[in-house]
């Protein structure tokens, strides 16, 4: 008896994988994840949703090995060495979170010339030769604005808070608001700190600008500030404007509590720390044969006020609201771009 | 007694941390002449509280520091990350392990504090590396401890960190009466003399019978205990322990401590200059913050400023 379930097992097993591997032909294939920080709620995500969907993969048989990779510095040299390892493993892909957009530039170039199918995606890599799933950071920063406009048609003073000095994706957004309040001019940005993305950065930086400023209806961010700005605000004993949050779970969970108190209302938006799992798949799918264009752009996550609660529920507490992308997911983000 | 007191005064401005205290002054006043007088309390309580983190760390930096040149703590970020973590996993929320999670967090810091000390003793490391090389570990131990999530505080642990008491924020006053403490041992105790024995020079301390082994030990592990205070009250204060919390406080530590007037060559430290330095820190960003400046800008400021501080003091060394 026990013998035959164990067969039956594995007759059930073979059904379910053979037609995976009938349909692909990457099953021999290995991809690896190179990856430059993770000392962040929102990059522990992205491993996580990576491991999830990389090893169900894996076991699947779509390919032979998705094994991730994350330097212990933030430092593009170290990251470069990395990819140089990668090549001598033997990997077939390398999916690429860069620490800078043009350093690591040499080692992809390396990796192409040896066949090596190369993906980067959020942190994105200018070598030509490499694929890019790029966020439009910009557009991030604009619908904020956009946002407000449709709540405060009056408009008044903002505080926006900035992420890390120096770094691109700070750059985009910042961009992307201004061109917001060109766009609705009844807005005057009063202050602007920064906030480095995270939550007591943005606290200290907001408390101590606080005094200077006059009212504020509104507040800009870029994802991992918005509850740091919160409390600050709060300490000061301050009216709570409209703080544009960024899907972390103590930002909703500030959200909704506020909500609960005094009906407040705002928007949540950033990129899904599961974009990685989507690179997976475009690099499976480039593996596989499929033509796919060279620039690809991802969708950012929005929570509104009718999906804060479905939002809150899924989010583990202190992490970042996540979707995992699948196979057909990427089919989709590929024949968008085609077009 | 009254002529220390009297010479003590007039002296004042020959003190080491005389000018970082001046220009914490002259950036608060600048702060407060952009909005006429307005928001000076609230400016001055949210310097204090935050000045109080970058003043606990950089008190057991300054220790470290004393002891002499290539003495420096680089641990002091991960061990705040990994103790903040900790205890706030531990505690989970319930208030009645408030002392329990403290004592987590302590220990923590005397684990991470002795590791350090053994690394350098034994592996005979030099400090530098020793430190910063555990910080990968104690960063690592963190990220997997938890992977990253935000644990709330207790609510009557959160509201004592981000509350006051007459006025005064509550970690303010930790901060200043840690910096009594570290006052009292620094000039008081037979260890301060000791420390800035070794720190002068090593040498002539270890034939002179001072317990130098002891000193490295006493003063890495306090250094790491202080970094696990801060560690558990910043991830109390800020609504929970993130892995990003520390990253800001190895350069503070360091800064507050060569802009309070000690020396970075070790041997001669002074308390109060730590405190100076870290209202200054709060309250440059802040002042050029509110004036507006880029952040390129207000990096060129904050190093010009800290440098003209340094010139300053040590100006005024010499010619004492």
């Amino acid at each position: 008896m026990h013998l035959r379930n164990k067969l039956m097992g594995a007759v059930a097993l073979m059904a379910v994988c053979v037609p995976a591997l009938a349909h692909a032909d990457t099953s021999d294939k290995r991809i690896a994840l190179s990856n430059n920080y993770a000392g962040n709620s929102w990059r522990q995500a992205m491993l996580e949703s990576w491991e999830k969907v990389a090893s169900q993969a894996v076991e699947d048989g779509v390919v032979a090995a998705a094994d991730a990779f994350t330097t212990s510095e933030n430092q593009a040299t170290e990251q470069a060495a990395q990819i140089q390892n990668m090549i001598l493993q033997g990997y077939d892909a390398i999916v690429v979170n860069a620490a800078s957009p043009t350093a690591l530039n040499g080692a992809i170039a390396e990796a192409c010339s040896a066949g090596i199918i190369v993906v980067s995606f959020d942190g994105i890599v200018t070598e030509p030769c490499a694929w890019r799933i790029a966020v439009d950071f910009k557009e991030m920063g604009r619908q904020q604005v956009e946002y407000l406009a449709s709540r405060l048609p009056d408009g008044g003073n903002l505080l926006e808070i900035r992420g890390l000095a120096g770094v691109f994706v700070d750059d985009e957004i910042h961009a992307g608001i201004q061109a917001g309040v060109e766009e609705f001019d009844q807005f005057e940005i009063v202050g602007s700190v920064h906030g480095d993305w995270a939550q007591d950065v943005a606290q200290k930086a907001v408390a101590g600008v606080l005094p200077s400023l006059p009212e504020i209806v509104g507040v800009v961010t870029q994802g991992g500030d918005g509850y740091g700005a919160a409390q600050a605000i709060e300490a000061a004993g301050r009216d709570m404007p409209i703080i544009v949050m960024g899907n972390r779970q103590d930002e909703m969970q500030w959200w909704a509590d506020a909500r609960d108190a005094d009906g407040y209302e705002t928007l949540s938006l950033s990129i899904a720390p599961g974009v990685a799992t989507l690179a997976f798949w475009v690099a499976q799918q480039v593996l596989d044969g499929a033509e796919v264009p060279k620039d690809l752009t991802v969708p950012f996550l929005t929570v509104t006020q009718d999906t804060l609660d479905e939002a809150l529920a899924s989010t583990p507490e202190g992490s970042v609201a996540n979707v995992e992308y699948s196979l057909e997911d990427a089919k989709a983000v590929i024949a968008e771009a085609k077009q | 007694m009254t002529d220390t007191v009297i010479s003590t005064l007039s002296q004042t401005h020959r003190r080491p941390w005389f000018w970082a205290f001046v220009a914490s002054t002259a950036a608060f006043g600048a702060t407060l002449l952009l909005t006429e007088g307005r928001g000076g309390g609230e400016l001055l309580s949210a310097a204090l509280t935050f000045a109080a983190f970058s003043a606990i760390v950089g008190i057991g930096q300054m220790f470290v520091i004393t002891l002499g040149p290539g003495n420096v703590d680089l641990s002091i970020p991960a061990t705040m990350t990994l103790a903040g973590t900790l205890s706030l996993k531990f505690m989970g929320g319930d208030a009645a392990l408030i002392l329990p999670g403290l004592g987590v967090a302590l220990a923590v810091g005397l684990g991470a504090g002795t590791a350090n000390y053994l690394l350098i003793r034994f592996l005979r490391i030099p400090p530098i590396i020793a430190t910063l090389s555990a910080s990968f570990l104690y960063q690592s131990l963190a990220i997997w401890s938890n992977r990253g999530l935000r644990i709330k505080p207790p609510s009557i642990l959160a509201d004592f960190t981000t509350g006051a008491t007459l006025g005064v924020p509550n970690v303010a006053i930790v901060g200043l009466l840690i910096a009594v403490i570290a006052w009292i041992i620094l000039e008081r105790s037979i260890y301060g003399r000791w420390l800035s024995a070794v720190g002068q020079n090593a040498r002539a301390a270890r034939l002179s019978g001072v317990p130098v082994q002891l000193m490295f030990a006493a003063t890495f592990i306090g250094s790491a205990v202080l970094a696990s205070l801060t560690g558990y009250l910043l991830a109390s204060f800020s609504g929970g322990a993130a892995l990003n919390m520390g990253t800001e406080y190895l350069l503070i530590s360091i800064a507050v401590v060569v802009i309070g007037g000690c020396s970075i060559a070790g041997g001669y430290s002074n308390v109060p200059g730590i405190w100076g330095g870290a209202l200054l820190m709060f309250l440059i960003v802040s002042m050029l913050n509110s004036y507006g400046l880029g952040a390129g800008v207000r990096l060129i400021m904050t190093g010009t400023i800290i440098i003209a501080i340094v010139a300053a003091a040590a100006g005024k060394e010499s010619s004492a």
